[in-house]
């Protein structure tokens, strides 16, 4: 039997998501609507939606994952059904197009953790707008710092499972640490003129403005992002998971320890912003990269401490904010190269085909549409128009794992109706259906936490009325707020975004009947529980475990570590 | 430059052959746009004398269109009944597609019902009917009215009324118009004539026509030496008379006017009574003989030698009792008592009782009525003043008097019978009566004090238009005296018509070295009050309006912001008729914040909230200044905007009238003015947002640390475990 990839302990786990789900949205967005939303009052709806959106998902991802062993054509393969493979090929092209222009970004955050080092954005004349403008329009050095992130990711993916474990643990704990100092020096700046201003505005409600439904429609989204929840990643690093992991308990650490991070990234963006500036809030209100790259340099230049307080402030903060970044590029990749190992493609050759593709398919983000925003401000109008795209085709991913939740329950109940061992109606689809999904892969016994039936309730009826309302009022707004919406060659409409879903979705669908020729080979670990007989795809004669002969790929099988395990 | 000015001038002086005088002209016109711009740049401190601007025709007040020698032409010597008369007669011969030359009306069934004949309009005393032309664009072509007897009336066309000599001693108020008519004639499709031979055309209109607080357009008057700026000699420098002010008016102007106007033109009505003055009353020169005094009524003979006062050229008139003031005579409001300067007792003429010496009866508003209208029996019971005072259910059906003079049933009639588009109501929406002497552009009221008409502001807003013009005062009439019986009074109060007096010049009798420049100075007047006939009441609000145009607050007005709702004034003009009705009258704001859809990685977005409405409410604890130095009304509205917006706040507000006529926009260019708006509200209290801090680490932070309890506890015992099982093998 062919050894499975897995990590070693749940720690290692638990990093991994956790760097997953901690990306710059913690560290920029989450800050930038804090303030405009109202502070405090925004906290309540994000931790309502941390609990009815953001972990529900990731447990139904973490449980796919684990029963299905693959990536995420494998899993949409074995829980949806052959016909359905074509919507993890879309939750994995969407993770790796946002890869090729977030490989870009997170080369900013280096170049300014650079920048911190070296002094570049303190002293005396520093214009901060100056510096971003000369950065990014100097191709050579946005390519150097892309081209350095994607060598940086490609390493720690490079041997699977166990190096990512360790890169993640080092990364994050380096995050917090990171972050925790900046916090630190943060609210003694706060602190200072005598007000903490900045960390009473983040926690102070304004009960008038929680019945405004743009405040919750924001928490929405934000939590909706920034948990990575519904984009595959859960399900990419369940893969991973020893075979009695507690998929629940996991998916609880990584939305908290997301959240915590979030909160302590806000409380020193807002403090050290609302102690430096005379509009804190017009300040934290422009755009995400805008309070990052202009308004925080010149922030943390005012930091306490004579020259050490910046220096630390600058280098530590711009280092944490490129770990976030990283940790979250290394699961984006991964996510993409594991479908190609599902389908018997060598790893090493995978995630150099990947990182070729990253660094190619990103080169128009970092060169091309470098444009001055009104205020004199260079922005990437590329890179903003492939976010514009694939950001709001991140939404769909969730809803593909809600939809194979639900076609399971569906498919179960009838077949147990059929088989005379549950009521038909709608009082036997309530008490077996719904609850199917999870009774089968959740609450499989490994977990100390049992899910109940709020799991069901937030599936089945929370979830489809908040992805309408998140995909309405977002879609709503765009047509309301952008002029000929219609014209797909507006790069800031909603022509261009339907435009290319369709050509994706449409050429995935006639590509499925190609993808399900193709045997896969399932990442099982030794004597793990994984039946999955019972799911749509489960009588697919062309899914495998790793280890096992398929004609044309024995090479798989008869791999070295094959031998040497099936020698001991 | 001004060396080469200077060249020709001194060869003119020294050797003033023929042919340099034909070119003189042709050289002026080519240098003096020079001139002109040296002189608006800097103002030269020695001047120009006028040979180096104008014609020497423009310089000698020699008009264009008569011979240098004919005085009455010129407008140094008056016109005579007759002279006015053969005037008129030959303009409209040698102008028949504008002009139509009549005397007095054809008659026929007039308004009330009452049968009327030609010679009820003829003089009591010489039995002439009072000459008027009737202008405008193909005159000959148009409806024909069969009453008033004219051609050219077409519905599309608004009809103005200009009438001089009410009162016969009045001599400048024939002048006036009789130098309009002349202005009409010479200007009609004689585009861009250069009126003062600068070289320019049109370039300084009447009134200040680029706004500037300075009547002398171009600057011609102004860049003149100082001796030369008062031609007029009444004291004021590049006043309204003197050359180079408003001496270029536009062709094109009076050209349009006449296309789309009928200007109806009585230069004399009171023919009777300027014949006597000038032939029997004051002997010439009359402003020898009668300096301060001359006829002023009209020839009615109330000495009851007959049954009814008949035209009786054998019996003399009887100065000391005979004629009624016309312009006491209309029958609005007729007769009501207004103190000394009315008659005593309406209706009669107090002298031919034997007692009294007549000092009343130069107001003489005529004999009280003694017809019983409507045939109820009862005489005069409802006298003319809009109002049903028997009521009846009709209105003014049976005056007391008023209306019986040939002159002033010439004006009713004339008024009352030409309806061109069959309305019922008056064609003429504006109306203009010239008398002298006072300096004086009134209006509406006459008849009552410390009262104001229902277009009291609008009536003052053209009034002072054409103040402005003249540099005349601009009066309520009663201001000056009550009057009632009035031209104005009854054109307004009846027939809604904006109707204004002009008082022109310093004496009834003007010396005749004056005609000219008087004559210049009043000439716009009439040309106002036709361009203004289509919709006067609307013209007046949208100029009381454009008083505000500068007014409403910028945002540097509403700055500092503080908390709560966001006050924007506008100052109005007190007569303005605003509505408060929010939904026509309000600001308009929009909140654009900080996109909700931002992007990641682009500029910052916006996200524009719809256009919405504050309604404007009067602030009356605080006053502002208009552009014009009146004081105005603020209006003021609150944009109710959370403390806790931040971003920008885009307005304009849009003035409605109570008419529901016009809508009025500010900022007047339809854009809309930027106010950053920062926030305003509170970060919060410390110990809320401690305890919110609490509630959210303990909830976060507790939660985590819970969930991480849990697996270490698992990882230890799962150890612990295993750790067991093999020690145990």
């Amino acid at each position: 039997m062919a050894q499975s990839d897995q990590f070693n302990g749940r720690l290692g786990l638990i990093f991994a998501s956790i760097g997953a789900a901690i990306g710059t949205g913690n560290i920029w967005r989450f800050p930038r609507m804090v303030g405009a939303n109202g502070g405090g009052t925004f906290l309540i709806p994000w931790l309502i939606f941390l609990f009815a959106w953001s972990i529900p998902l990731v447990i139904a991802e973490f449980a796919m994952g684990k029963r299905s062993r693959t990536g995420t054509i494998g899993t949409f393969r074995i829980f949806a059904g052959k016909k359905f493979a074509w919507m993890g090929l879309w939750t994995a092209w969407i993770s790796t197009a946002i890869g090729f222009y977030y490989a870009i970004v997170a080369g900013w955050t280096i170049k300014y953790f650079q920048l911190g080092i070296t002094g570049g954005l303190t002293g005396e004349g520093v214009d901060t707008t100056e510096v971003w403008n000369s950065f990014l329009q100097s191709p050579g050095q946005v390519i150097f710092f892309q081209f350095l992130v994607i060598c940086l990711t490609l390493a720690a993916i490079w041997k699977g499972a166990k190096a990512i474990e360790k890169v993640n643990v080092v990364l994050m704990i380096s995050l917090f640490v990171l972050l925790f100092m900046s916090l630190f020096l943060s609210l003694w700046m706060d602190f200072e003129d005598g007000t903490l201003d900045g960390a009473t505005f983040m926690f102070s409600v304004d009960f008038d403005l929680l019945f405004e439904p743009e405040i919750w429609i924001n928490a929405l989204s934000q939590s909706a992002w920034s948990c990575s929840a519904g984009m595959g990643m859960a399900i990419t690093y369940a893969v991973y998971m020893r075979k009695d992991e507690d998929t629940v308990l996991n998916a609880f650490t990584m939305g908290l320890a997301n959240n915590s991070i979030s909160i302590i990234a806000g409380l020193a963006v807002l403090s050290s912003i609302f102690a430096v500036s005379s509009d804190p809030l017009a300040t934290v209100t422009g755009g995400s990269s805008a309070i990052t790259f202009l308004a925080l340099p010149e922030v943390f230049a005012q930091a306490p401490g004579g020259s050490i307080g910046p220096f630390v402030m600058m280098s530590g903060f711009f280092l944490a904010l490129s770990f976030a970044a990283l940790t979250s590029m290394i699961s984006t990749v991964e996510l993409c190269v594991r479908n190609f190992v599902d389908h018997g493609y060598n790893r090493e050759r995978s995630v150099a085909i990947t990182g070729l593709a990253l660094f190619i398919f990103g080169l128009p983000s970092a060169i091309i549409w470098i444009k001055l925003d009104s205020s004199g401000v260079a922005f990437p109008e590329f890179l903003e128009v492939q976010d514009h795209i694939w950001g709001y085709g991140l939404m769909f991913s969730g809803l593909f794992i809600a939809f194979s939740i639900w076609k399971y329950g569906y498919l179960r109940w009838k077949a147990q109706v059929e088989a005379g061992e549950a009521p038909g109606g709608l009082k036997g689809y309530l008490g077996v259906g719904v609850s199917a999904f999870r009774d089968d892969f959740i609450n499989t016994g490994d977990n100390d936490i049992e899910v109940g039936r709020w799991w069901d309730i937030l599936l089945y009826i929370a979830f489809p009325i908040l992805f309408t309302v998140l995909m309405v009022s977002y879609f709503s707004d765009m047509i309301a707020n952008t002029e000929d919406v219609w014209n797909p060659a507006n790069p800031k409409g909603l022509g261009i975004i339907l435009a290319f879903w369709g050509v994706i979705a449409v050429s995935f669908i006639f590509l499925n009947k190609y993808l399900i020729q193709r045997p896969i080979f399932r990442n099982i670990p030794e004597g793990a529980d994984v039946d999955i007989s019972t799911l749509p795809g489960g009588q697919d004669d062309k899914v495998h475990q790793l280890g096992d002969l398929v004609p044309g790929f024995e090479h798989l099988a008869s791999d070295d570590v094959v031998f040497e395990a099936e020698a001991v | 430059m001004s060396a080469n000015r200077k060249t020709p001038i001194v060869a003119l002086k020294t050797r003033p052959s023929f042919g340099f005088l034909i070119c003189l002209p042709l050289l002026l016109s080519l240098m003096t746009p020079m001139v002109a711009s040296t002189i608006a740049q800097d103002e030269p401190t020695t001047g120009t004398a006028p040979e180096d601007v104008w014609s020497d025709d423009y310089i000698n007040d020699i008009f264009p269109w008569a011979p240098a020698g004919d005085d009455i032409l010129q407008f140094k010597q008056y016109h005579t009944y007759d002279t006015m008369k053969t005037r008129m007669m030959r303009l409209a011969e040698e102008n028949p597609d504008i002009f139509e030359y009549h005397e007095g009306m054809n008659g026929g069934t007039n308004a009330r019902g009452e049968e009327v004949t030609a010679d009820a309009y003829e003089g009591w005393y010489y039995g002439h009917s009072s000459p008027w032309m009737k202008i405008t664009k193909d005159v000959q072509g148009g409806d024909y009215n069969p009453f008033v007897g004219d051609n050219g009336n077409y519905p599309d066309r608004h009809d103005v009324m200009i009438v001089g000599n009410h009162h016969a001693r009045e001599w400048m108020s024939v002048q006036v118009p009789m130098l309009q008519l002349e202005v009409i004639a010479f200007s009609y499709g004689n585009i861009a004539y250069d009126n003062d031979g600068d070289g320019l055309v049109d370039e300084d209109g009447w009134g200040d026509t680029d706004g500037d607080g300075v009547l002398d357009d171009d600057g011609d008057c102004i860049g003149m030496a100082t001796e030369y700026q008062d031609s007029n000699g009444d004291g004021v420098n590049c006043g309204p008379g003197d050359h180079g002010v408003d001496e270029d008016y536009s062709e094109q102007f009076i050209t349009e006017l006449v296309n789309m106007r009928e200007i109806y033109l009585i230069p004399m009505l009171n023919t009777d009574g300027n014949i006597y003055d000038r032939e029997v009353f004051c002997p010439a020169p009359a402003w020898e003989t009668c300096p301060s005094g001359g006829w002023r009524k009209n020839l009615r003979d109330n000495t009851f030698t007959g049954v009814t006062p008949l035209p009786d050229l054998q019996e003399d008139v009887d100065e000391d009792c005979d004629g009624v003031d016309l312009n006491r005579n209309y029958q609005f409001e007729w007769g009501a008592p207004l103190g000394a300067t009315g008659p005593l007792i309406p209706g009669t003429c107090s002298p031919s009782e034997g007692e009294l010496d007549g000092s009343n009866n130069d107001v003489y508003n005529g004999p009280v009525d003694t017809v019983d209208q409507d045939g109820d029996n009862r005489l005069n019971e409802d006298h003319v003043d809009g109002k049903d005072d028997d009521g009846d259910g009709l209105t003014d059906e049976d005056w007391l008097g008023g209306n019986s003079e040939p002159e002033t049933k010439f004006i009713q009639d004339m008024t009352e019978m030409n309806d061109d588009d069959g309305d019922g109501a008056s064609e003429f929406k504006s109306t203009l009566t010239h008398h002298s002497y006072s300096e004086l552009i009134l209006w509406p009221w006459g008849h009552c004090t410390d009262c104001q008409s229902p277009d009291h502001y609008q009536l003052q807003y053209h009034g002072q238009k054409m103040a402005d013009m003249t540099l005349y005062a601009n009066l309520q009439s009663s201001s000056l005296y009550p009057t009632s019986g009035d031209f104005c009074d009854w054109h307004y109060g009846v027939h809604g018509s904006y109707c204004y007096t002009s008082e022109i010049g310093t004496a009834f009798h003007q010396h005749p070295d004056d005609i000219d420049h008087i004559a210049v100075r009043n000439l716009g007047l009439g040309f106002y009050i036709a361009e203004i006939a289509d919709n006067p009441r609307e013209r007046a609000d949208d100029g009381l309006a454009q008083l505000s145009a500068n007014l409403l607050d910028e945002p540097k007005d509403i700055l500092p912001l503080s908390k709560g709702d966001i006050p924007v004034d506008i100052c109005v003009a007190n007569g303005f008729d605003y509505s408060l009705d929010g939904d026509v009258s309000h600001v308009m704001y929009r909140i654009v914040k900080p996109s909700r859809a931002q992007s990641d990685y682009g500029p910052r977005e916006w996200s524009t909230t719809a256009w919405s409405m504050s309604p404007f409410e009067v602030d009356s604890s605080d006053t502002c200044t208009l552009g014009n130095g009146d004081n105005g009304t603020v209006l003021t509205s609150s944009l109710p905007i959370p403390d806790n917006v931040a971003g920008e706040v885009h307005y304009k507000a849009m003035l409605g009238t109570l008419s529901g006529g016009n809508l009025y926009l500010f900022p007047t260019n339809g854009e809309y003015y930027v106010l950053e708006l920062d926030y305003r509200a509170d970060y919060g209290g410390l110990f809320g947002a401690l305890f919110m801090f609490l509630v959210v680490a303990g909830f976060v932070w507790g939660g985590l640390a819970v969930c991480l309890r849990m697996m270490l506890v698992d990882e230890n015992d799962k150890e612990f475990v295993e750790a067991i099982l093999e020690d145990g093998s």
